[in-house]
């Protein structure tokens, strides 16, 4: 069933490449344009898609009937917590510049090692520590000019 | 031998020294850690070796994934769990042992097996690529275009499971490449108006995407934490190595050369090396039936195979810039962005470096001897080592990792979008290998075609014109068509007896 709805969307994205590529300007002094690999690729995501998609076609008959997209509670769960880390990385894309890499980090740590259920105190004493040494090696050892926000104020 | 005091110069200095010491630890860490990999340890120790010198920021790659892919067995002995993908093998095996209370000896045995074929691997590194590299020095475009060619078809010919999703796997890498402008009009692809896009997606954060924050996301996704170590084990760790190793002295050699040669070839790394000697040994064993009880032989084949295999994958990966499996794509990104081109020059022009990077590659095997006993000492440490702690941990590495590249934040978005694609197709059985060797050649393949048609007025046959390129060209061509050719073959030895021509 994945592999079909996969396979379908990889037709949709070389479609969309395909597309694209064609928009990419030639020149007369070349015979090979820089639209030349993108439209294979389009190509090949095409026939890629459409053989795995095709290779799944029957499985697909069986089940069709009996069918449900109802999600079983806990699959749903685990779904939802591997969104986590993604979720972490985009709270510390819009609020690292205000709040800075420190706390970012450290906020992000703690919840996600709150999220498995670790002990409040043990999740938080890690997480400052750990992103202090993060922000010590990077922006002090390496040179990495990591936003320091809020702490940056304080001086 | 100037330029050989001179490797040695920049080996043996207390900076590389220490790298390379941590290095190692972290690479035993990171191996003995189930569900952190030996490329996730590469991917992660990227951008900060990207700070240092070339010889120190090699040898600290090397070092890691050496360790890695030994420690990795630790775990698998213990919890049956696979510490790196290239342990899953013979995990099977080495936790019967376990369970039969031999753990550190099936891991001594491992540990003198892994050094074996890492340095039977480094030594078929020094002798056979200078001279590869004086034929490659003959190689122009045309040579060029047919080897990365060659590489991408390997990747999906070798790899386990459904050719379609390994091509689909490819050709998304291959997508990735041709971001940026174009090498030969300076048209802008797929840049989308961001200008940090221009130039291209920068390897590292895809790397960390693909190879951290895919594991970290399937972390999360599974709810056992898993551990529980049953037993004290207390016997000795190099006590019946000799015995075994006078025993099984074939499959160590066995094991370290195909390790190698599966290296060597581009996009098949140490997890495949060990899988293919794993069954070679055992189809060629005395003693078939006791493999999956307990028993030493496929240890020894398998874990020389796997060591040997990062070694081996380094020989195409400097001859010729075609990486031998995922963690020599990552260091290919890192010589390139070093402005040092991977290629025959390298070996002709480099001054000592060339000898330094020989030279590390034996120490990093032979350090492997006195860690690798301490952490099969202190196996328990690893083991009992909380994930649900390390995990935010590491996420918050691979953020800064990303952005610390270009000091931008368009690569954590780059990182986070690769991320979430590479979790979906690794949960759907999508190898990710031959994604990682589509961005890294699929520069290679177009510039090397680009120049090959300048040059020949667009004149496709000239591919076939030149007597190497046309091997090559020929090997490509057969490679694409063996699956059918095993099918037919299949079908040939099925059919009836009667009908089968002398």
């Amino acid at each position: 069933m994945k592999d079909f709805l996969l396979g379908l969307a990889f037709i949709a994205a070389g479609a969309i490449v395909y597309v694209v590529a064609q928009g990419f300007p030639t020149m007369p002094s070349l015979q090979y344009g820089p639209s030349l690999f993108p439209s294979l690729i389009g190509g090949g995501f095409m026939i890629g898609g459409l053989i795995l998609a095709i290779s799944r076609v029957g499985a697909l008959k069986g089940i069709g009937h009996g069918m449900t997209w109802r999600m079983e509670r806990e699959q749903l769960r685990n779904t939802l917590l591997s969104l986590l880390p993604a979720l972490a990385i985009v709270f510390y894309i819009l609020t690292s510049e205000w709040l800075g890499a420190l706390l970012s980090l450290a906020l992000i740590m703690f919840v996600l090692m709150l999220a498995r259920r670790t002990s409040p105190l043990l999740a938080l004493g890690v997480s400052l520590v750990a992103a202090l040494v993060i922000d010590l090696l990077f922006s002090r050892y390496l040179l990495i000019p990591l936003p320091e926000g809020l702490l940056g104020v304080w001086g | 031998m100037d330029a050989f005091l001179q490797g040695l110069a920049l080996v043996f200095n207390f900076q590389t020294l220490l790298v390379i010491f941590g290095a190692a630890i972290f690479g035993v860490f990171v191996g003995a850690v189930p569900g952190l990999t030996a490329t996730m340890a590469v991917a992660l120790l990227v951008p900060i070796t990207f700070y240092m010198d070339p010889t120190p920021a090699i040898a600290a790659i090397v070092t890691t994934s050496a360790m890695a892919i030994f420690a990795g067995d630790i775990p698998g002995t213990y919890l049956n769990i696979p510490g790196t993908p290239a342990s899953a093998a013979y995990v099977g095996e080495s936790h019967q042992l376990a369970r039969q209370g031999r753990a550190r000896e099936t891991l001594g045995t491992n540990l003198v097996c892994s050094i074996f074929g890492g340095l039977f691997g480094t030594l078929v590194l020094v002798f056979v690529s200078p001279s590869l590299a004086e034929v490659a020095l003959k190689f122009s475009s045309f040579e060029y275009f047919w080897l990365a060619l060659l590489g991408l078809s390997c990747s999906i010919f070798i790899s386990i499971g459904s050719k379609t999703k390994a091509f689909l796997s490819l050709l998304v890498g291959l997508l990735l490449s041709t971001v940026g402008l174009d090498m030969m009009s300076g048209a802008p692809r797929f840049t989308f108006g961001i200008p940090d896009l221009m130039a291209g997606i920068n390897f590292i954060p895809v790397m960390i995407g693909m190879f951290a924050l895919n594991e970290l996301m399937m972390f999360y996704s599974s709810s056992n934490e898993g551990r529980n170590v049953p037993a004290v084990h207390k016997d000795k760790v190099f006590g019946s190595v000799p015995k075994h190793l006078k025993h099984y002295w074939r499959n160590l050699l066995r094991g370290s050369s195909t390790g190698t040669l599966i290296g060597a070839l581009p996009g098949a790394g140490a997890d495949i090396a060990a899988w293919i000697s794993y069954a070679m040994g055992k189809s060629r064993s005395k003693n078939r039936e006791a493999y999956g009880t307990g028993h030493i032989e496929g240890i020894v084949d398998a874990s020389s195979a796997n060591n040997s295999g990062i070694s081996g994958a380094w020989v195409p990966a400097l001859v010729f810039g075609i990486p031998g499996d995922s963690i020599t794509a990552i260091v290919i990104g890192v010589l390139y962005m070093k402005g040092m081109n991977p290629g025959p020059t390298i070996f002709m022009d480099g001054g000592g470096l060339v000898y330094a990077l020989f030279t590390v590659f034996f120490i990093a095997n032979l350090i492997m001897l006195p860690i690798g006993y301490i952490a099969i000492r202190s196996a328990k440490v690893f083991i009992l080592t909380p994930r649900k702690i390390l995990m935010p941990i590491i996420l918050c590495f691979c953020i800064v990792g990303a952005f610390a590249i270009n000091n931008a934040i368009t690569d954590v978005w780059i990182m986070l979008i690769i991320g979430l694609v590479a979790y979906i197709l690794a949960r759907n059985d999508f190898p990710m290998a031959p994604a990682i060797l589509g961005l890294v050649l699929g520069g290679t393949l177009e510039n090397n075609f680009m120049s090959s048609m300048l040059k020949s007025n667009g004149d496709l046959l000239s591919f076939f014109s030149r007597p190497i390129s046309a091997s090559l060209g020929a090997m490509v061509i057969l490679i694409w068509f063996l699956p059918l050719f095993i099918r037919l073959y299949r079908r040939y030895r099925g059919a009836p007896q009667s009908s089968r021509t002398p």
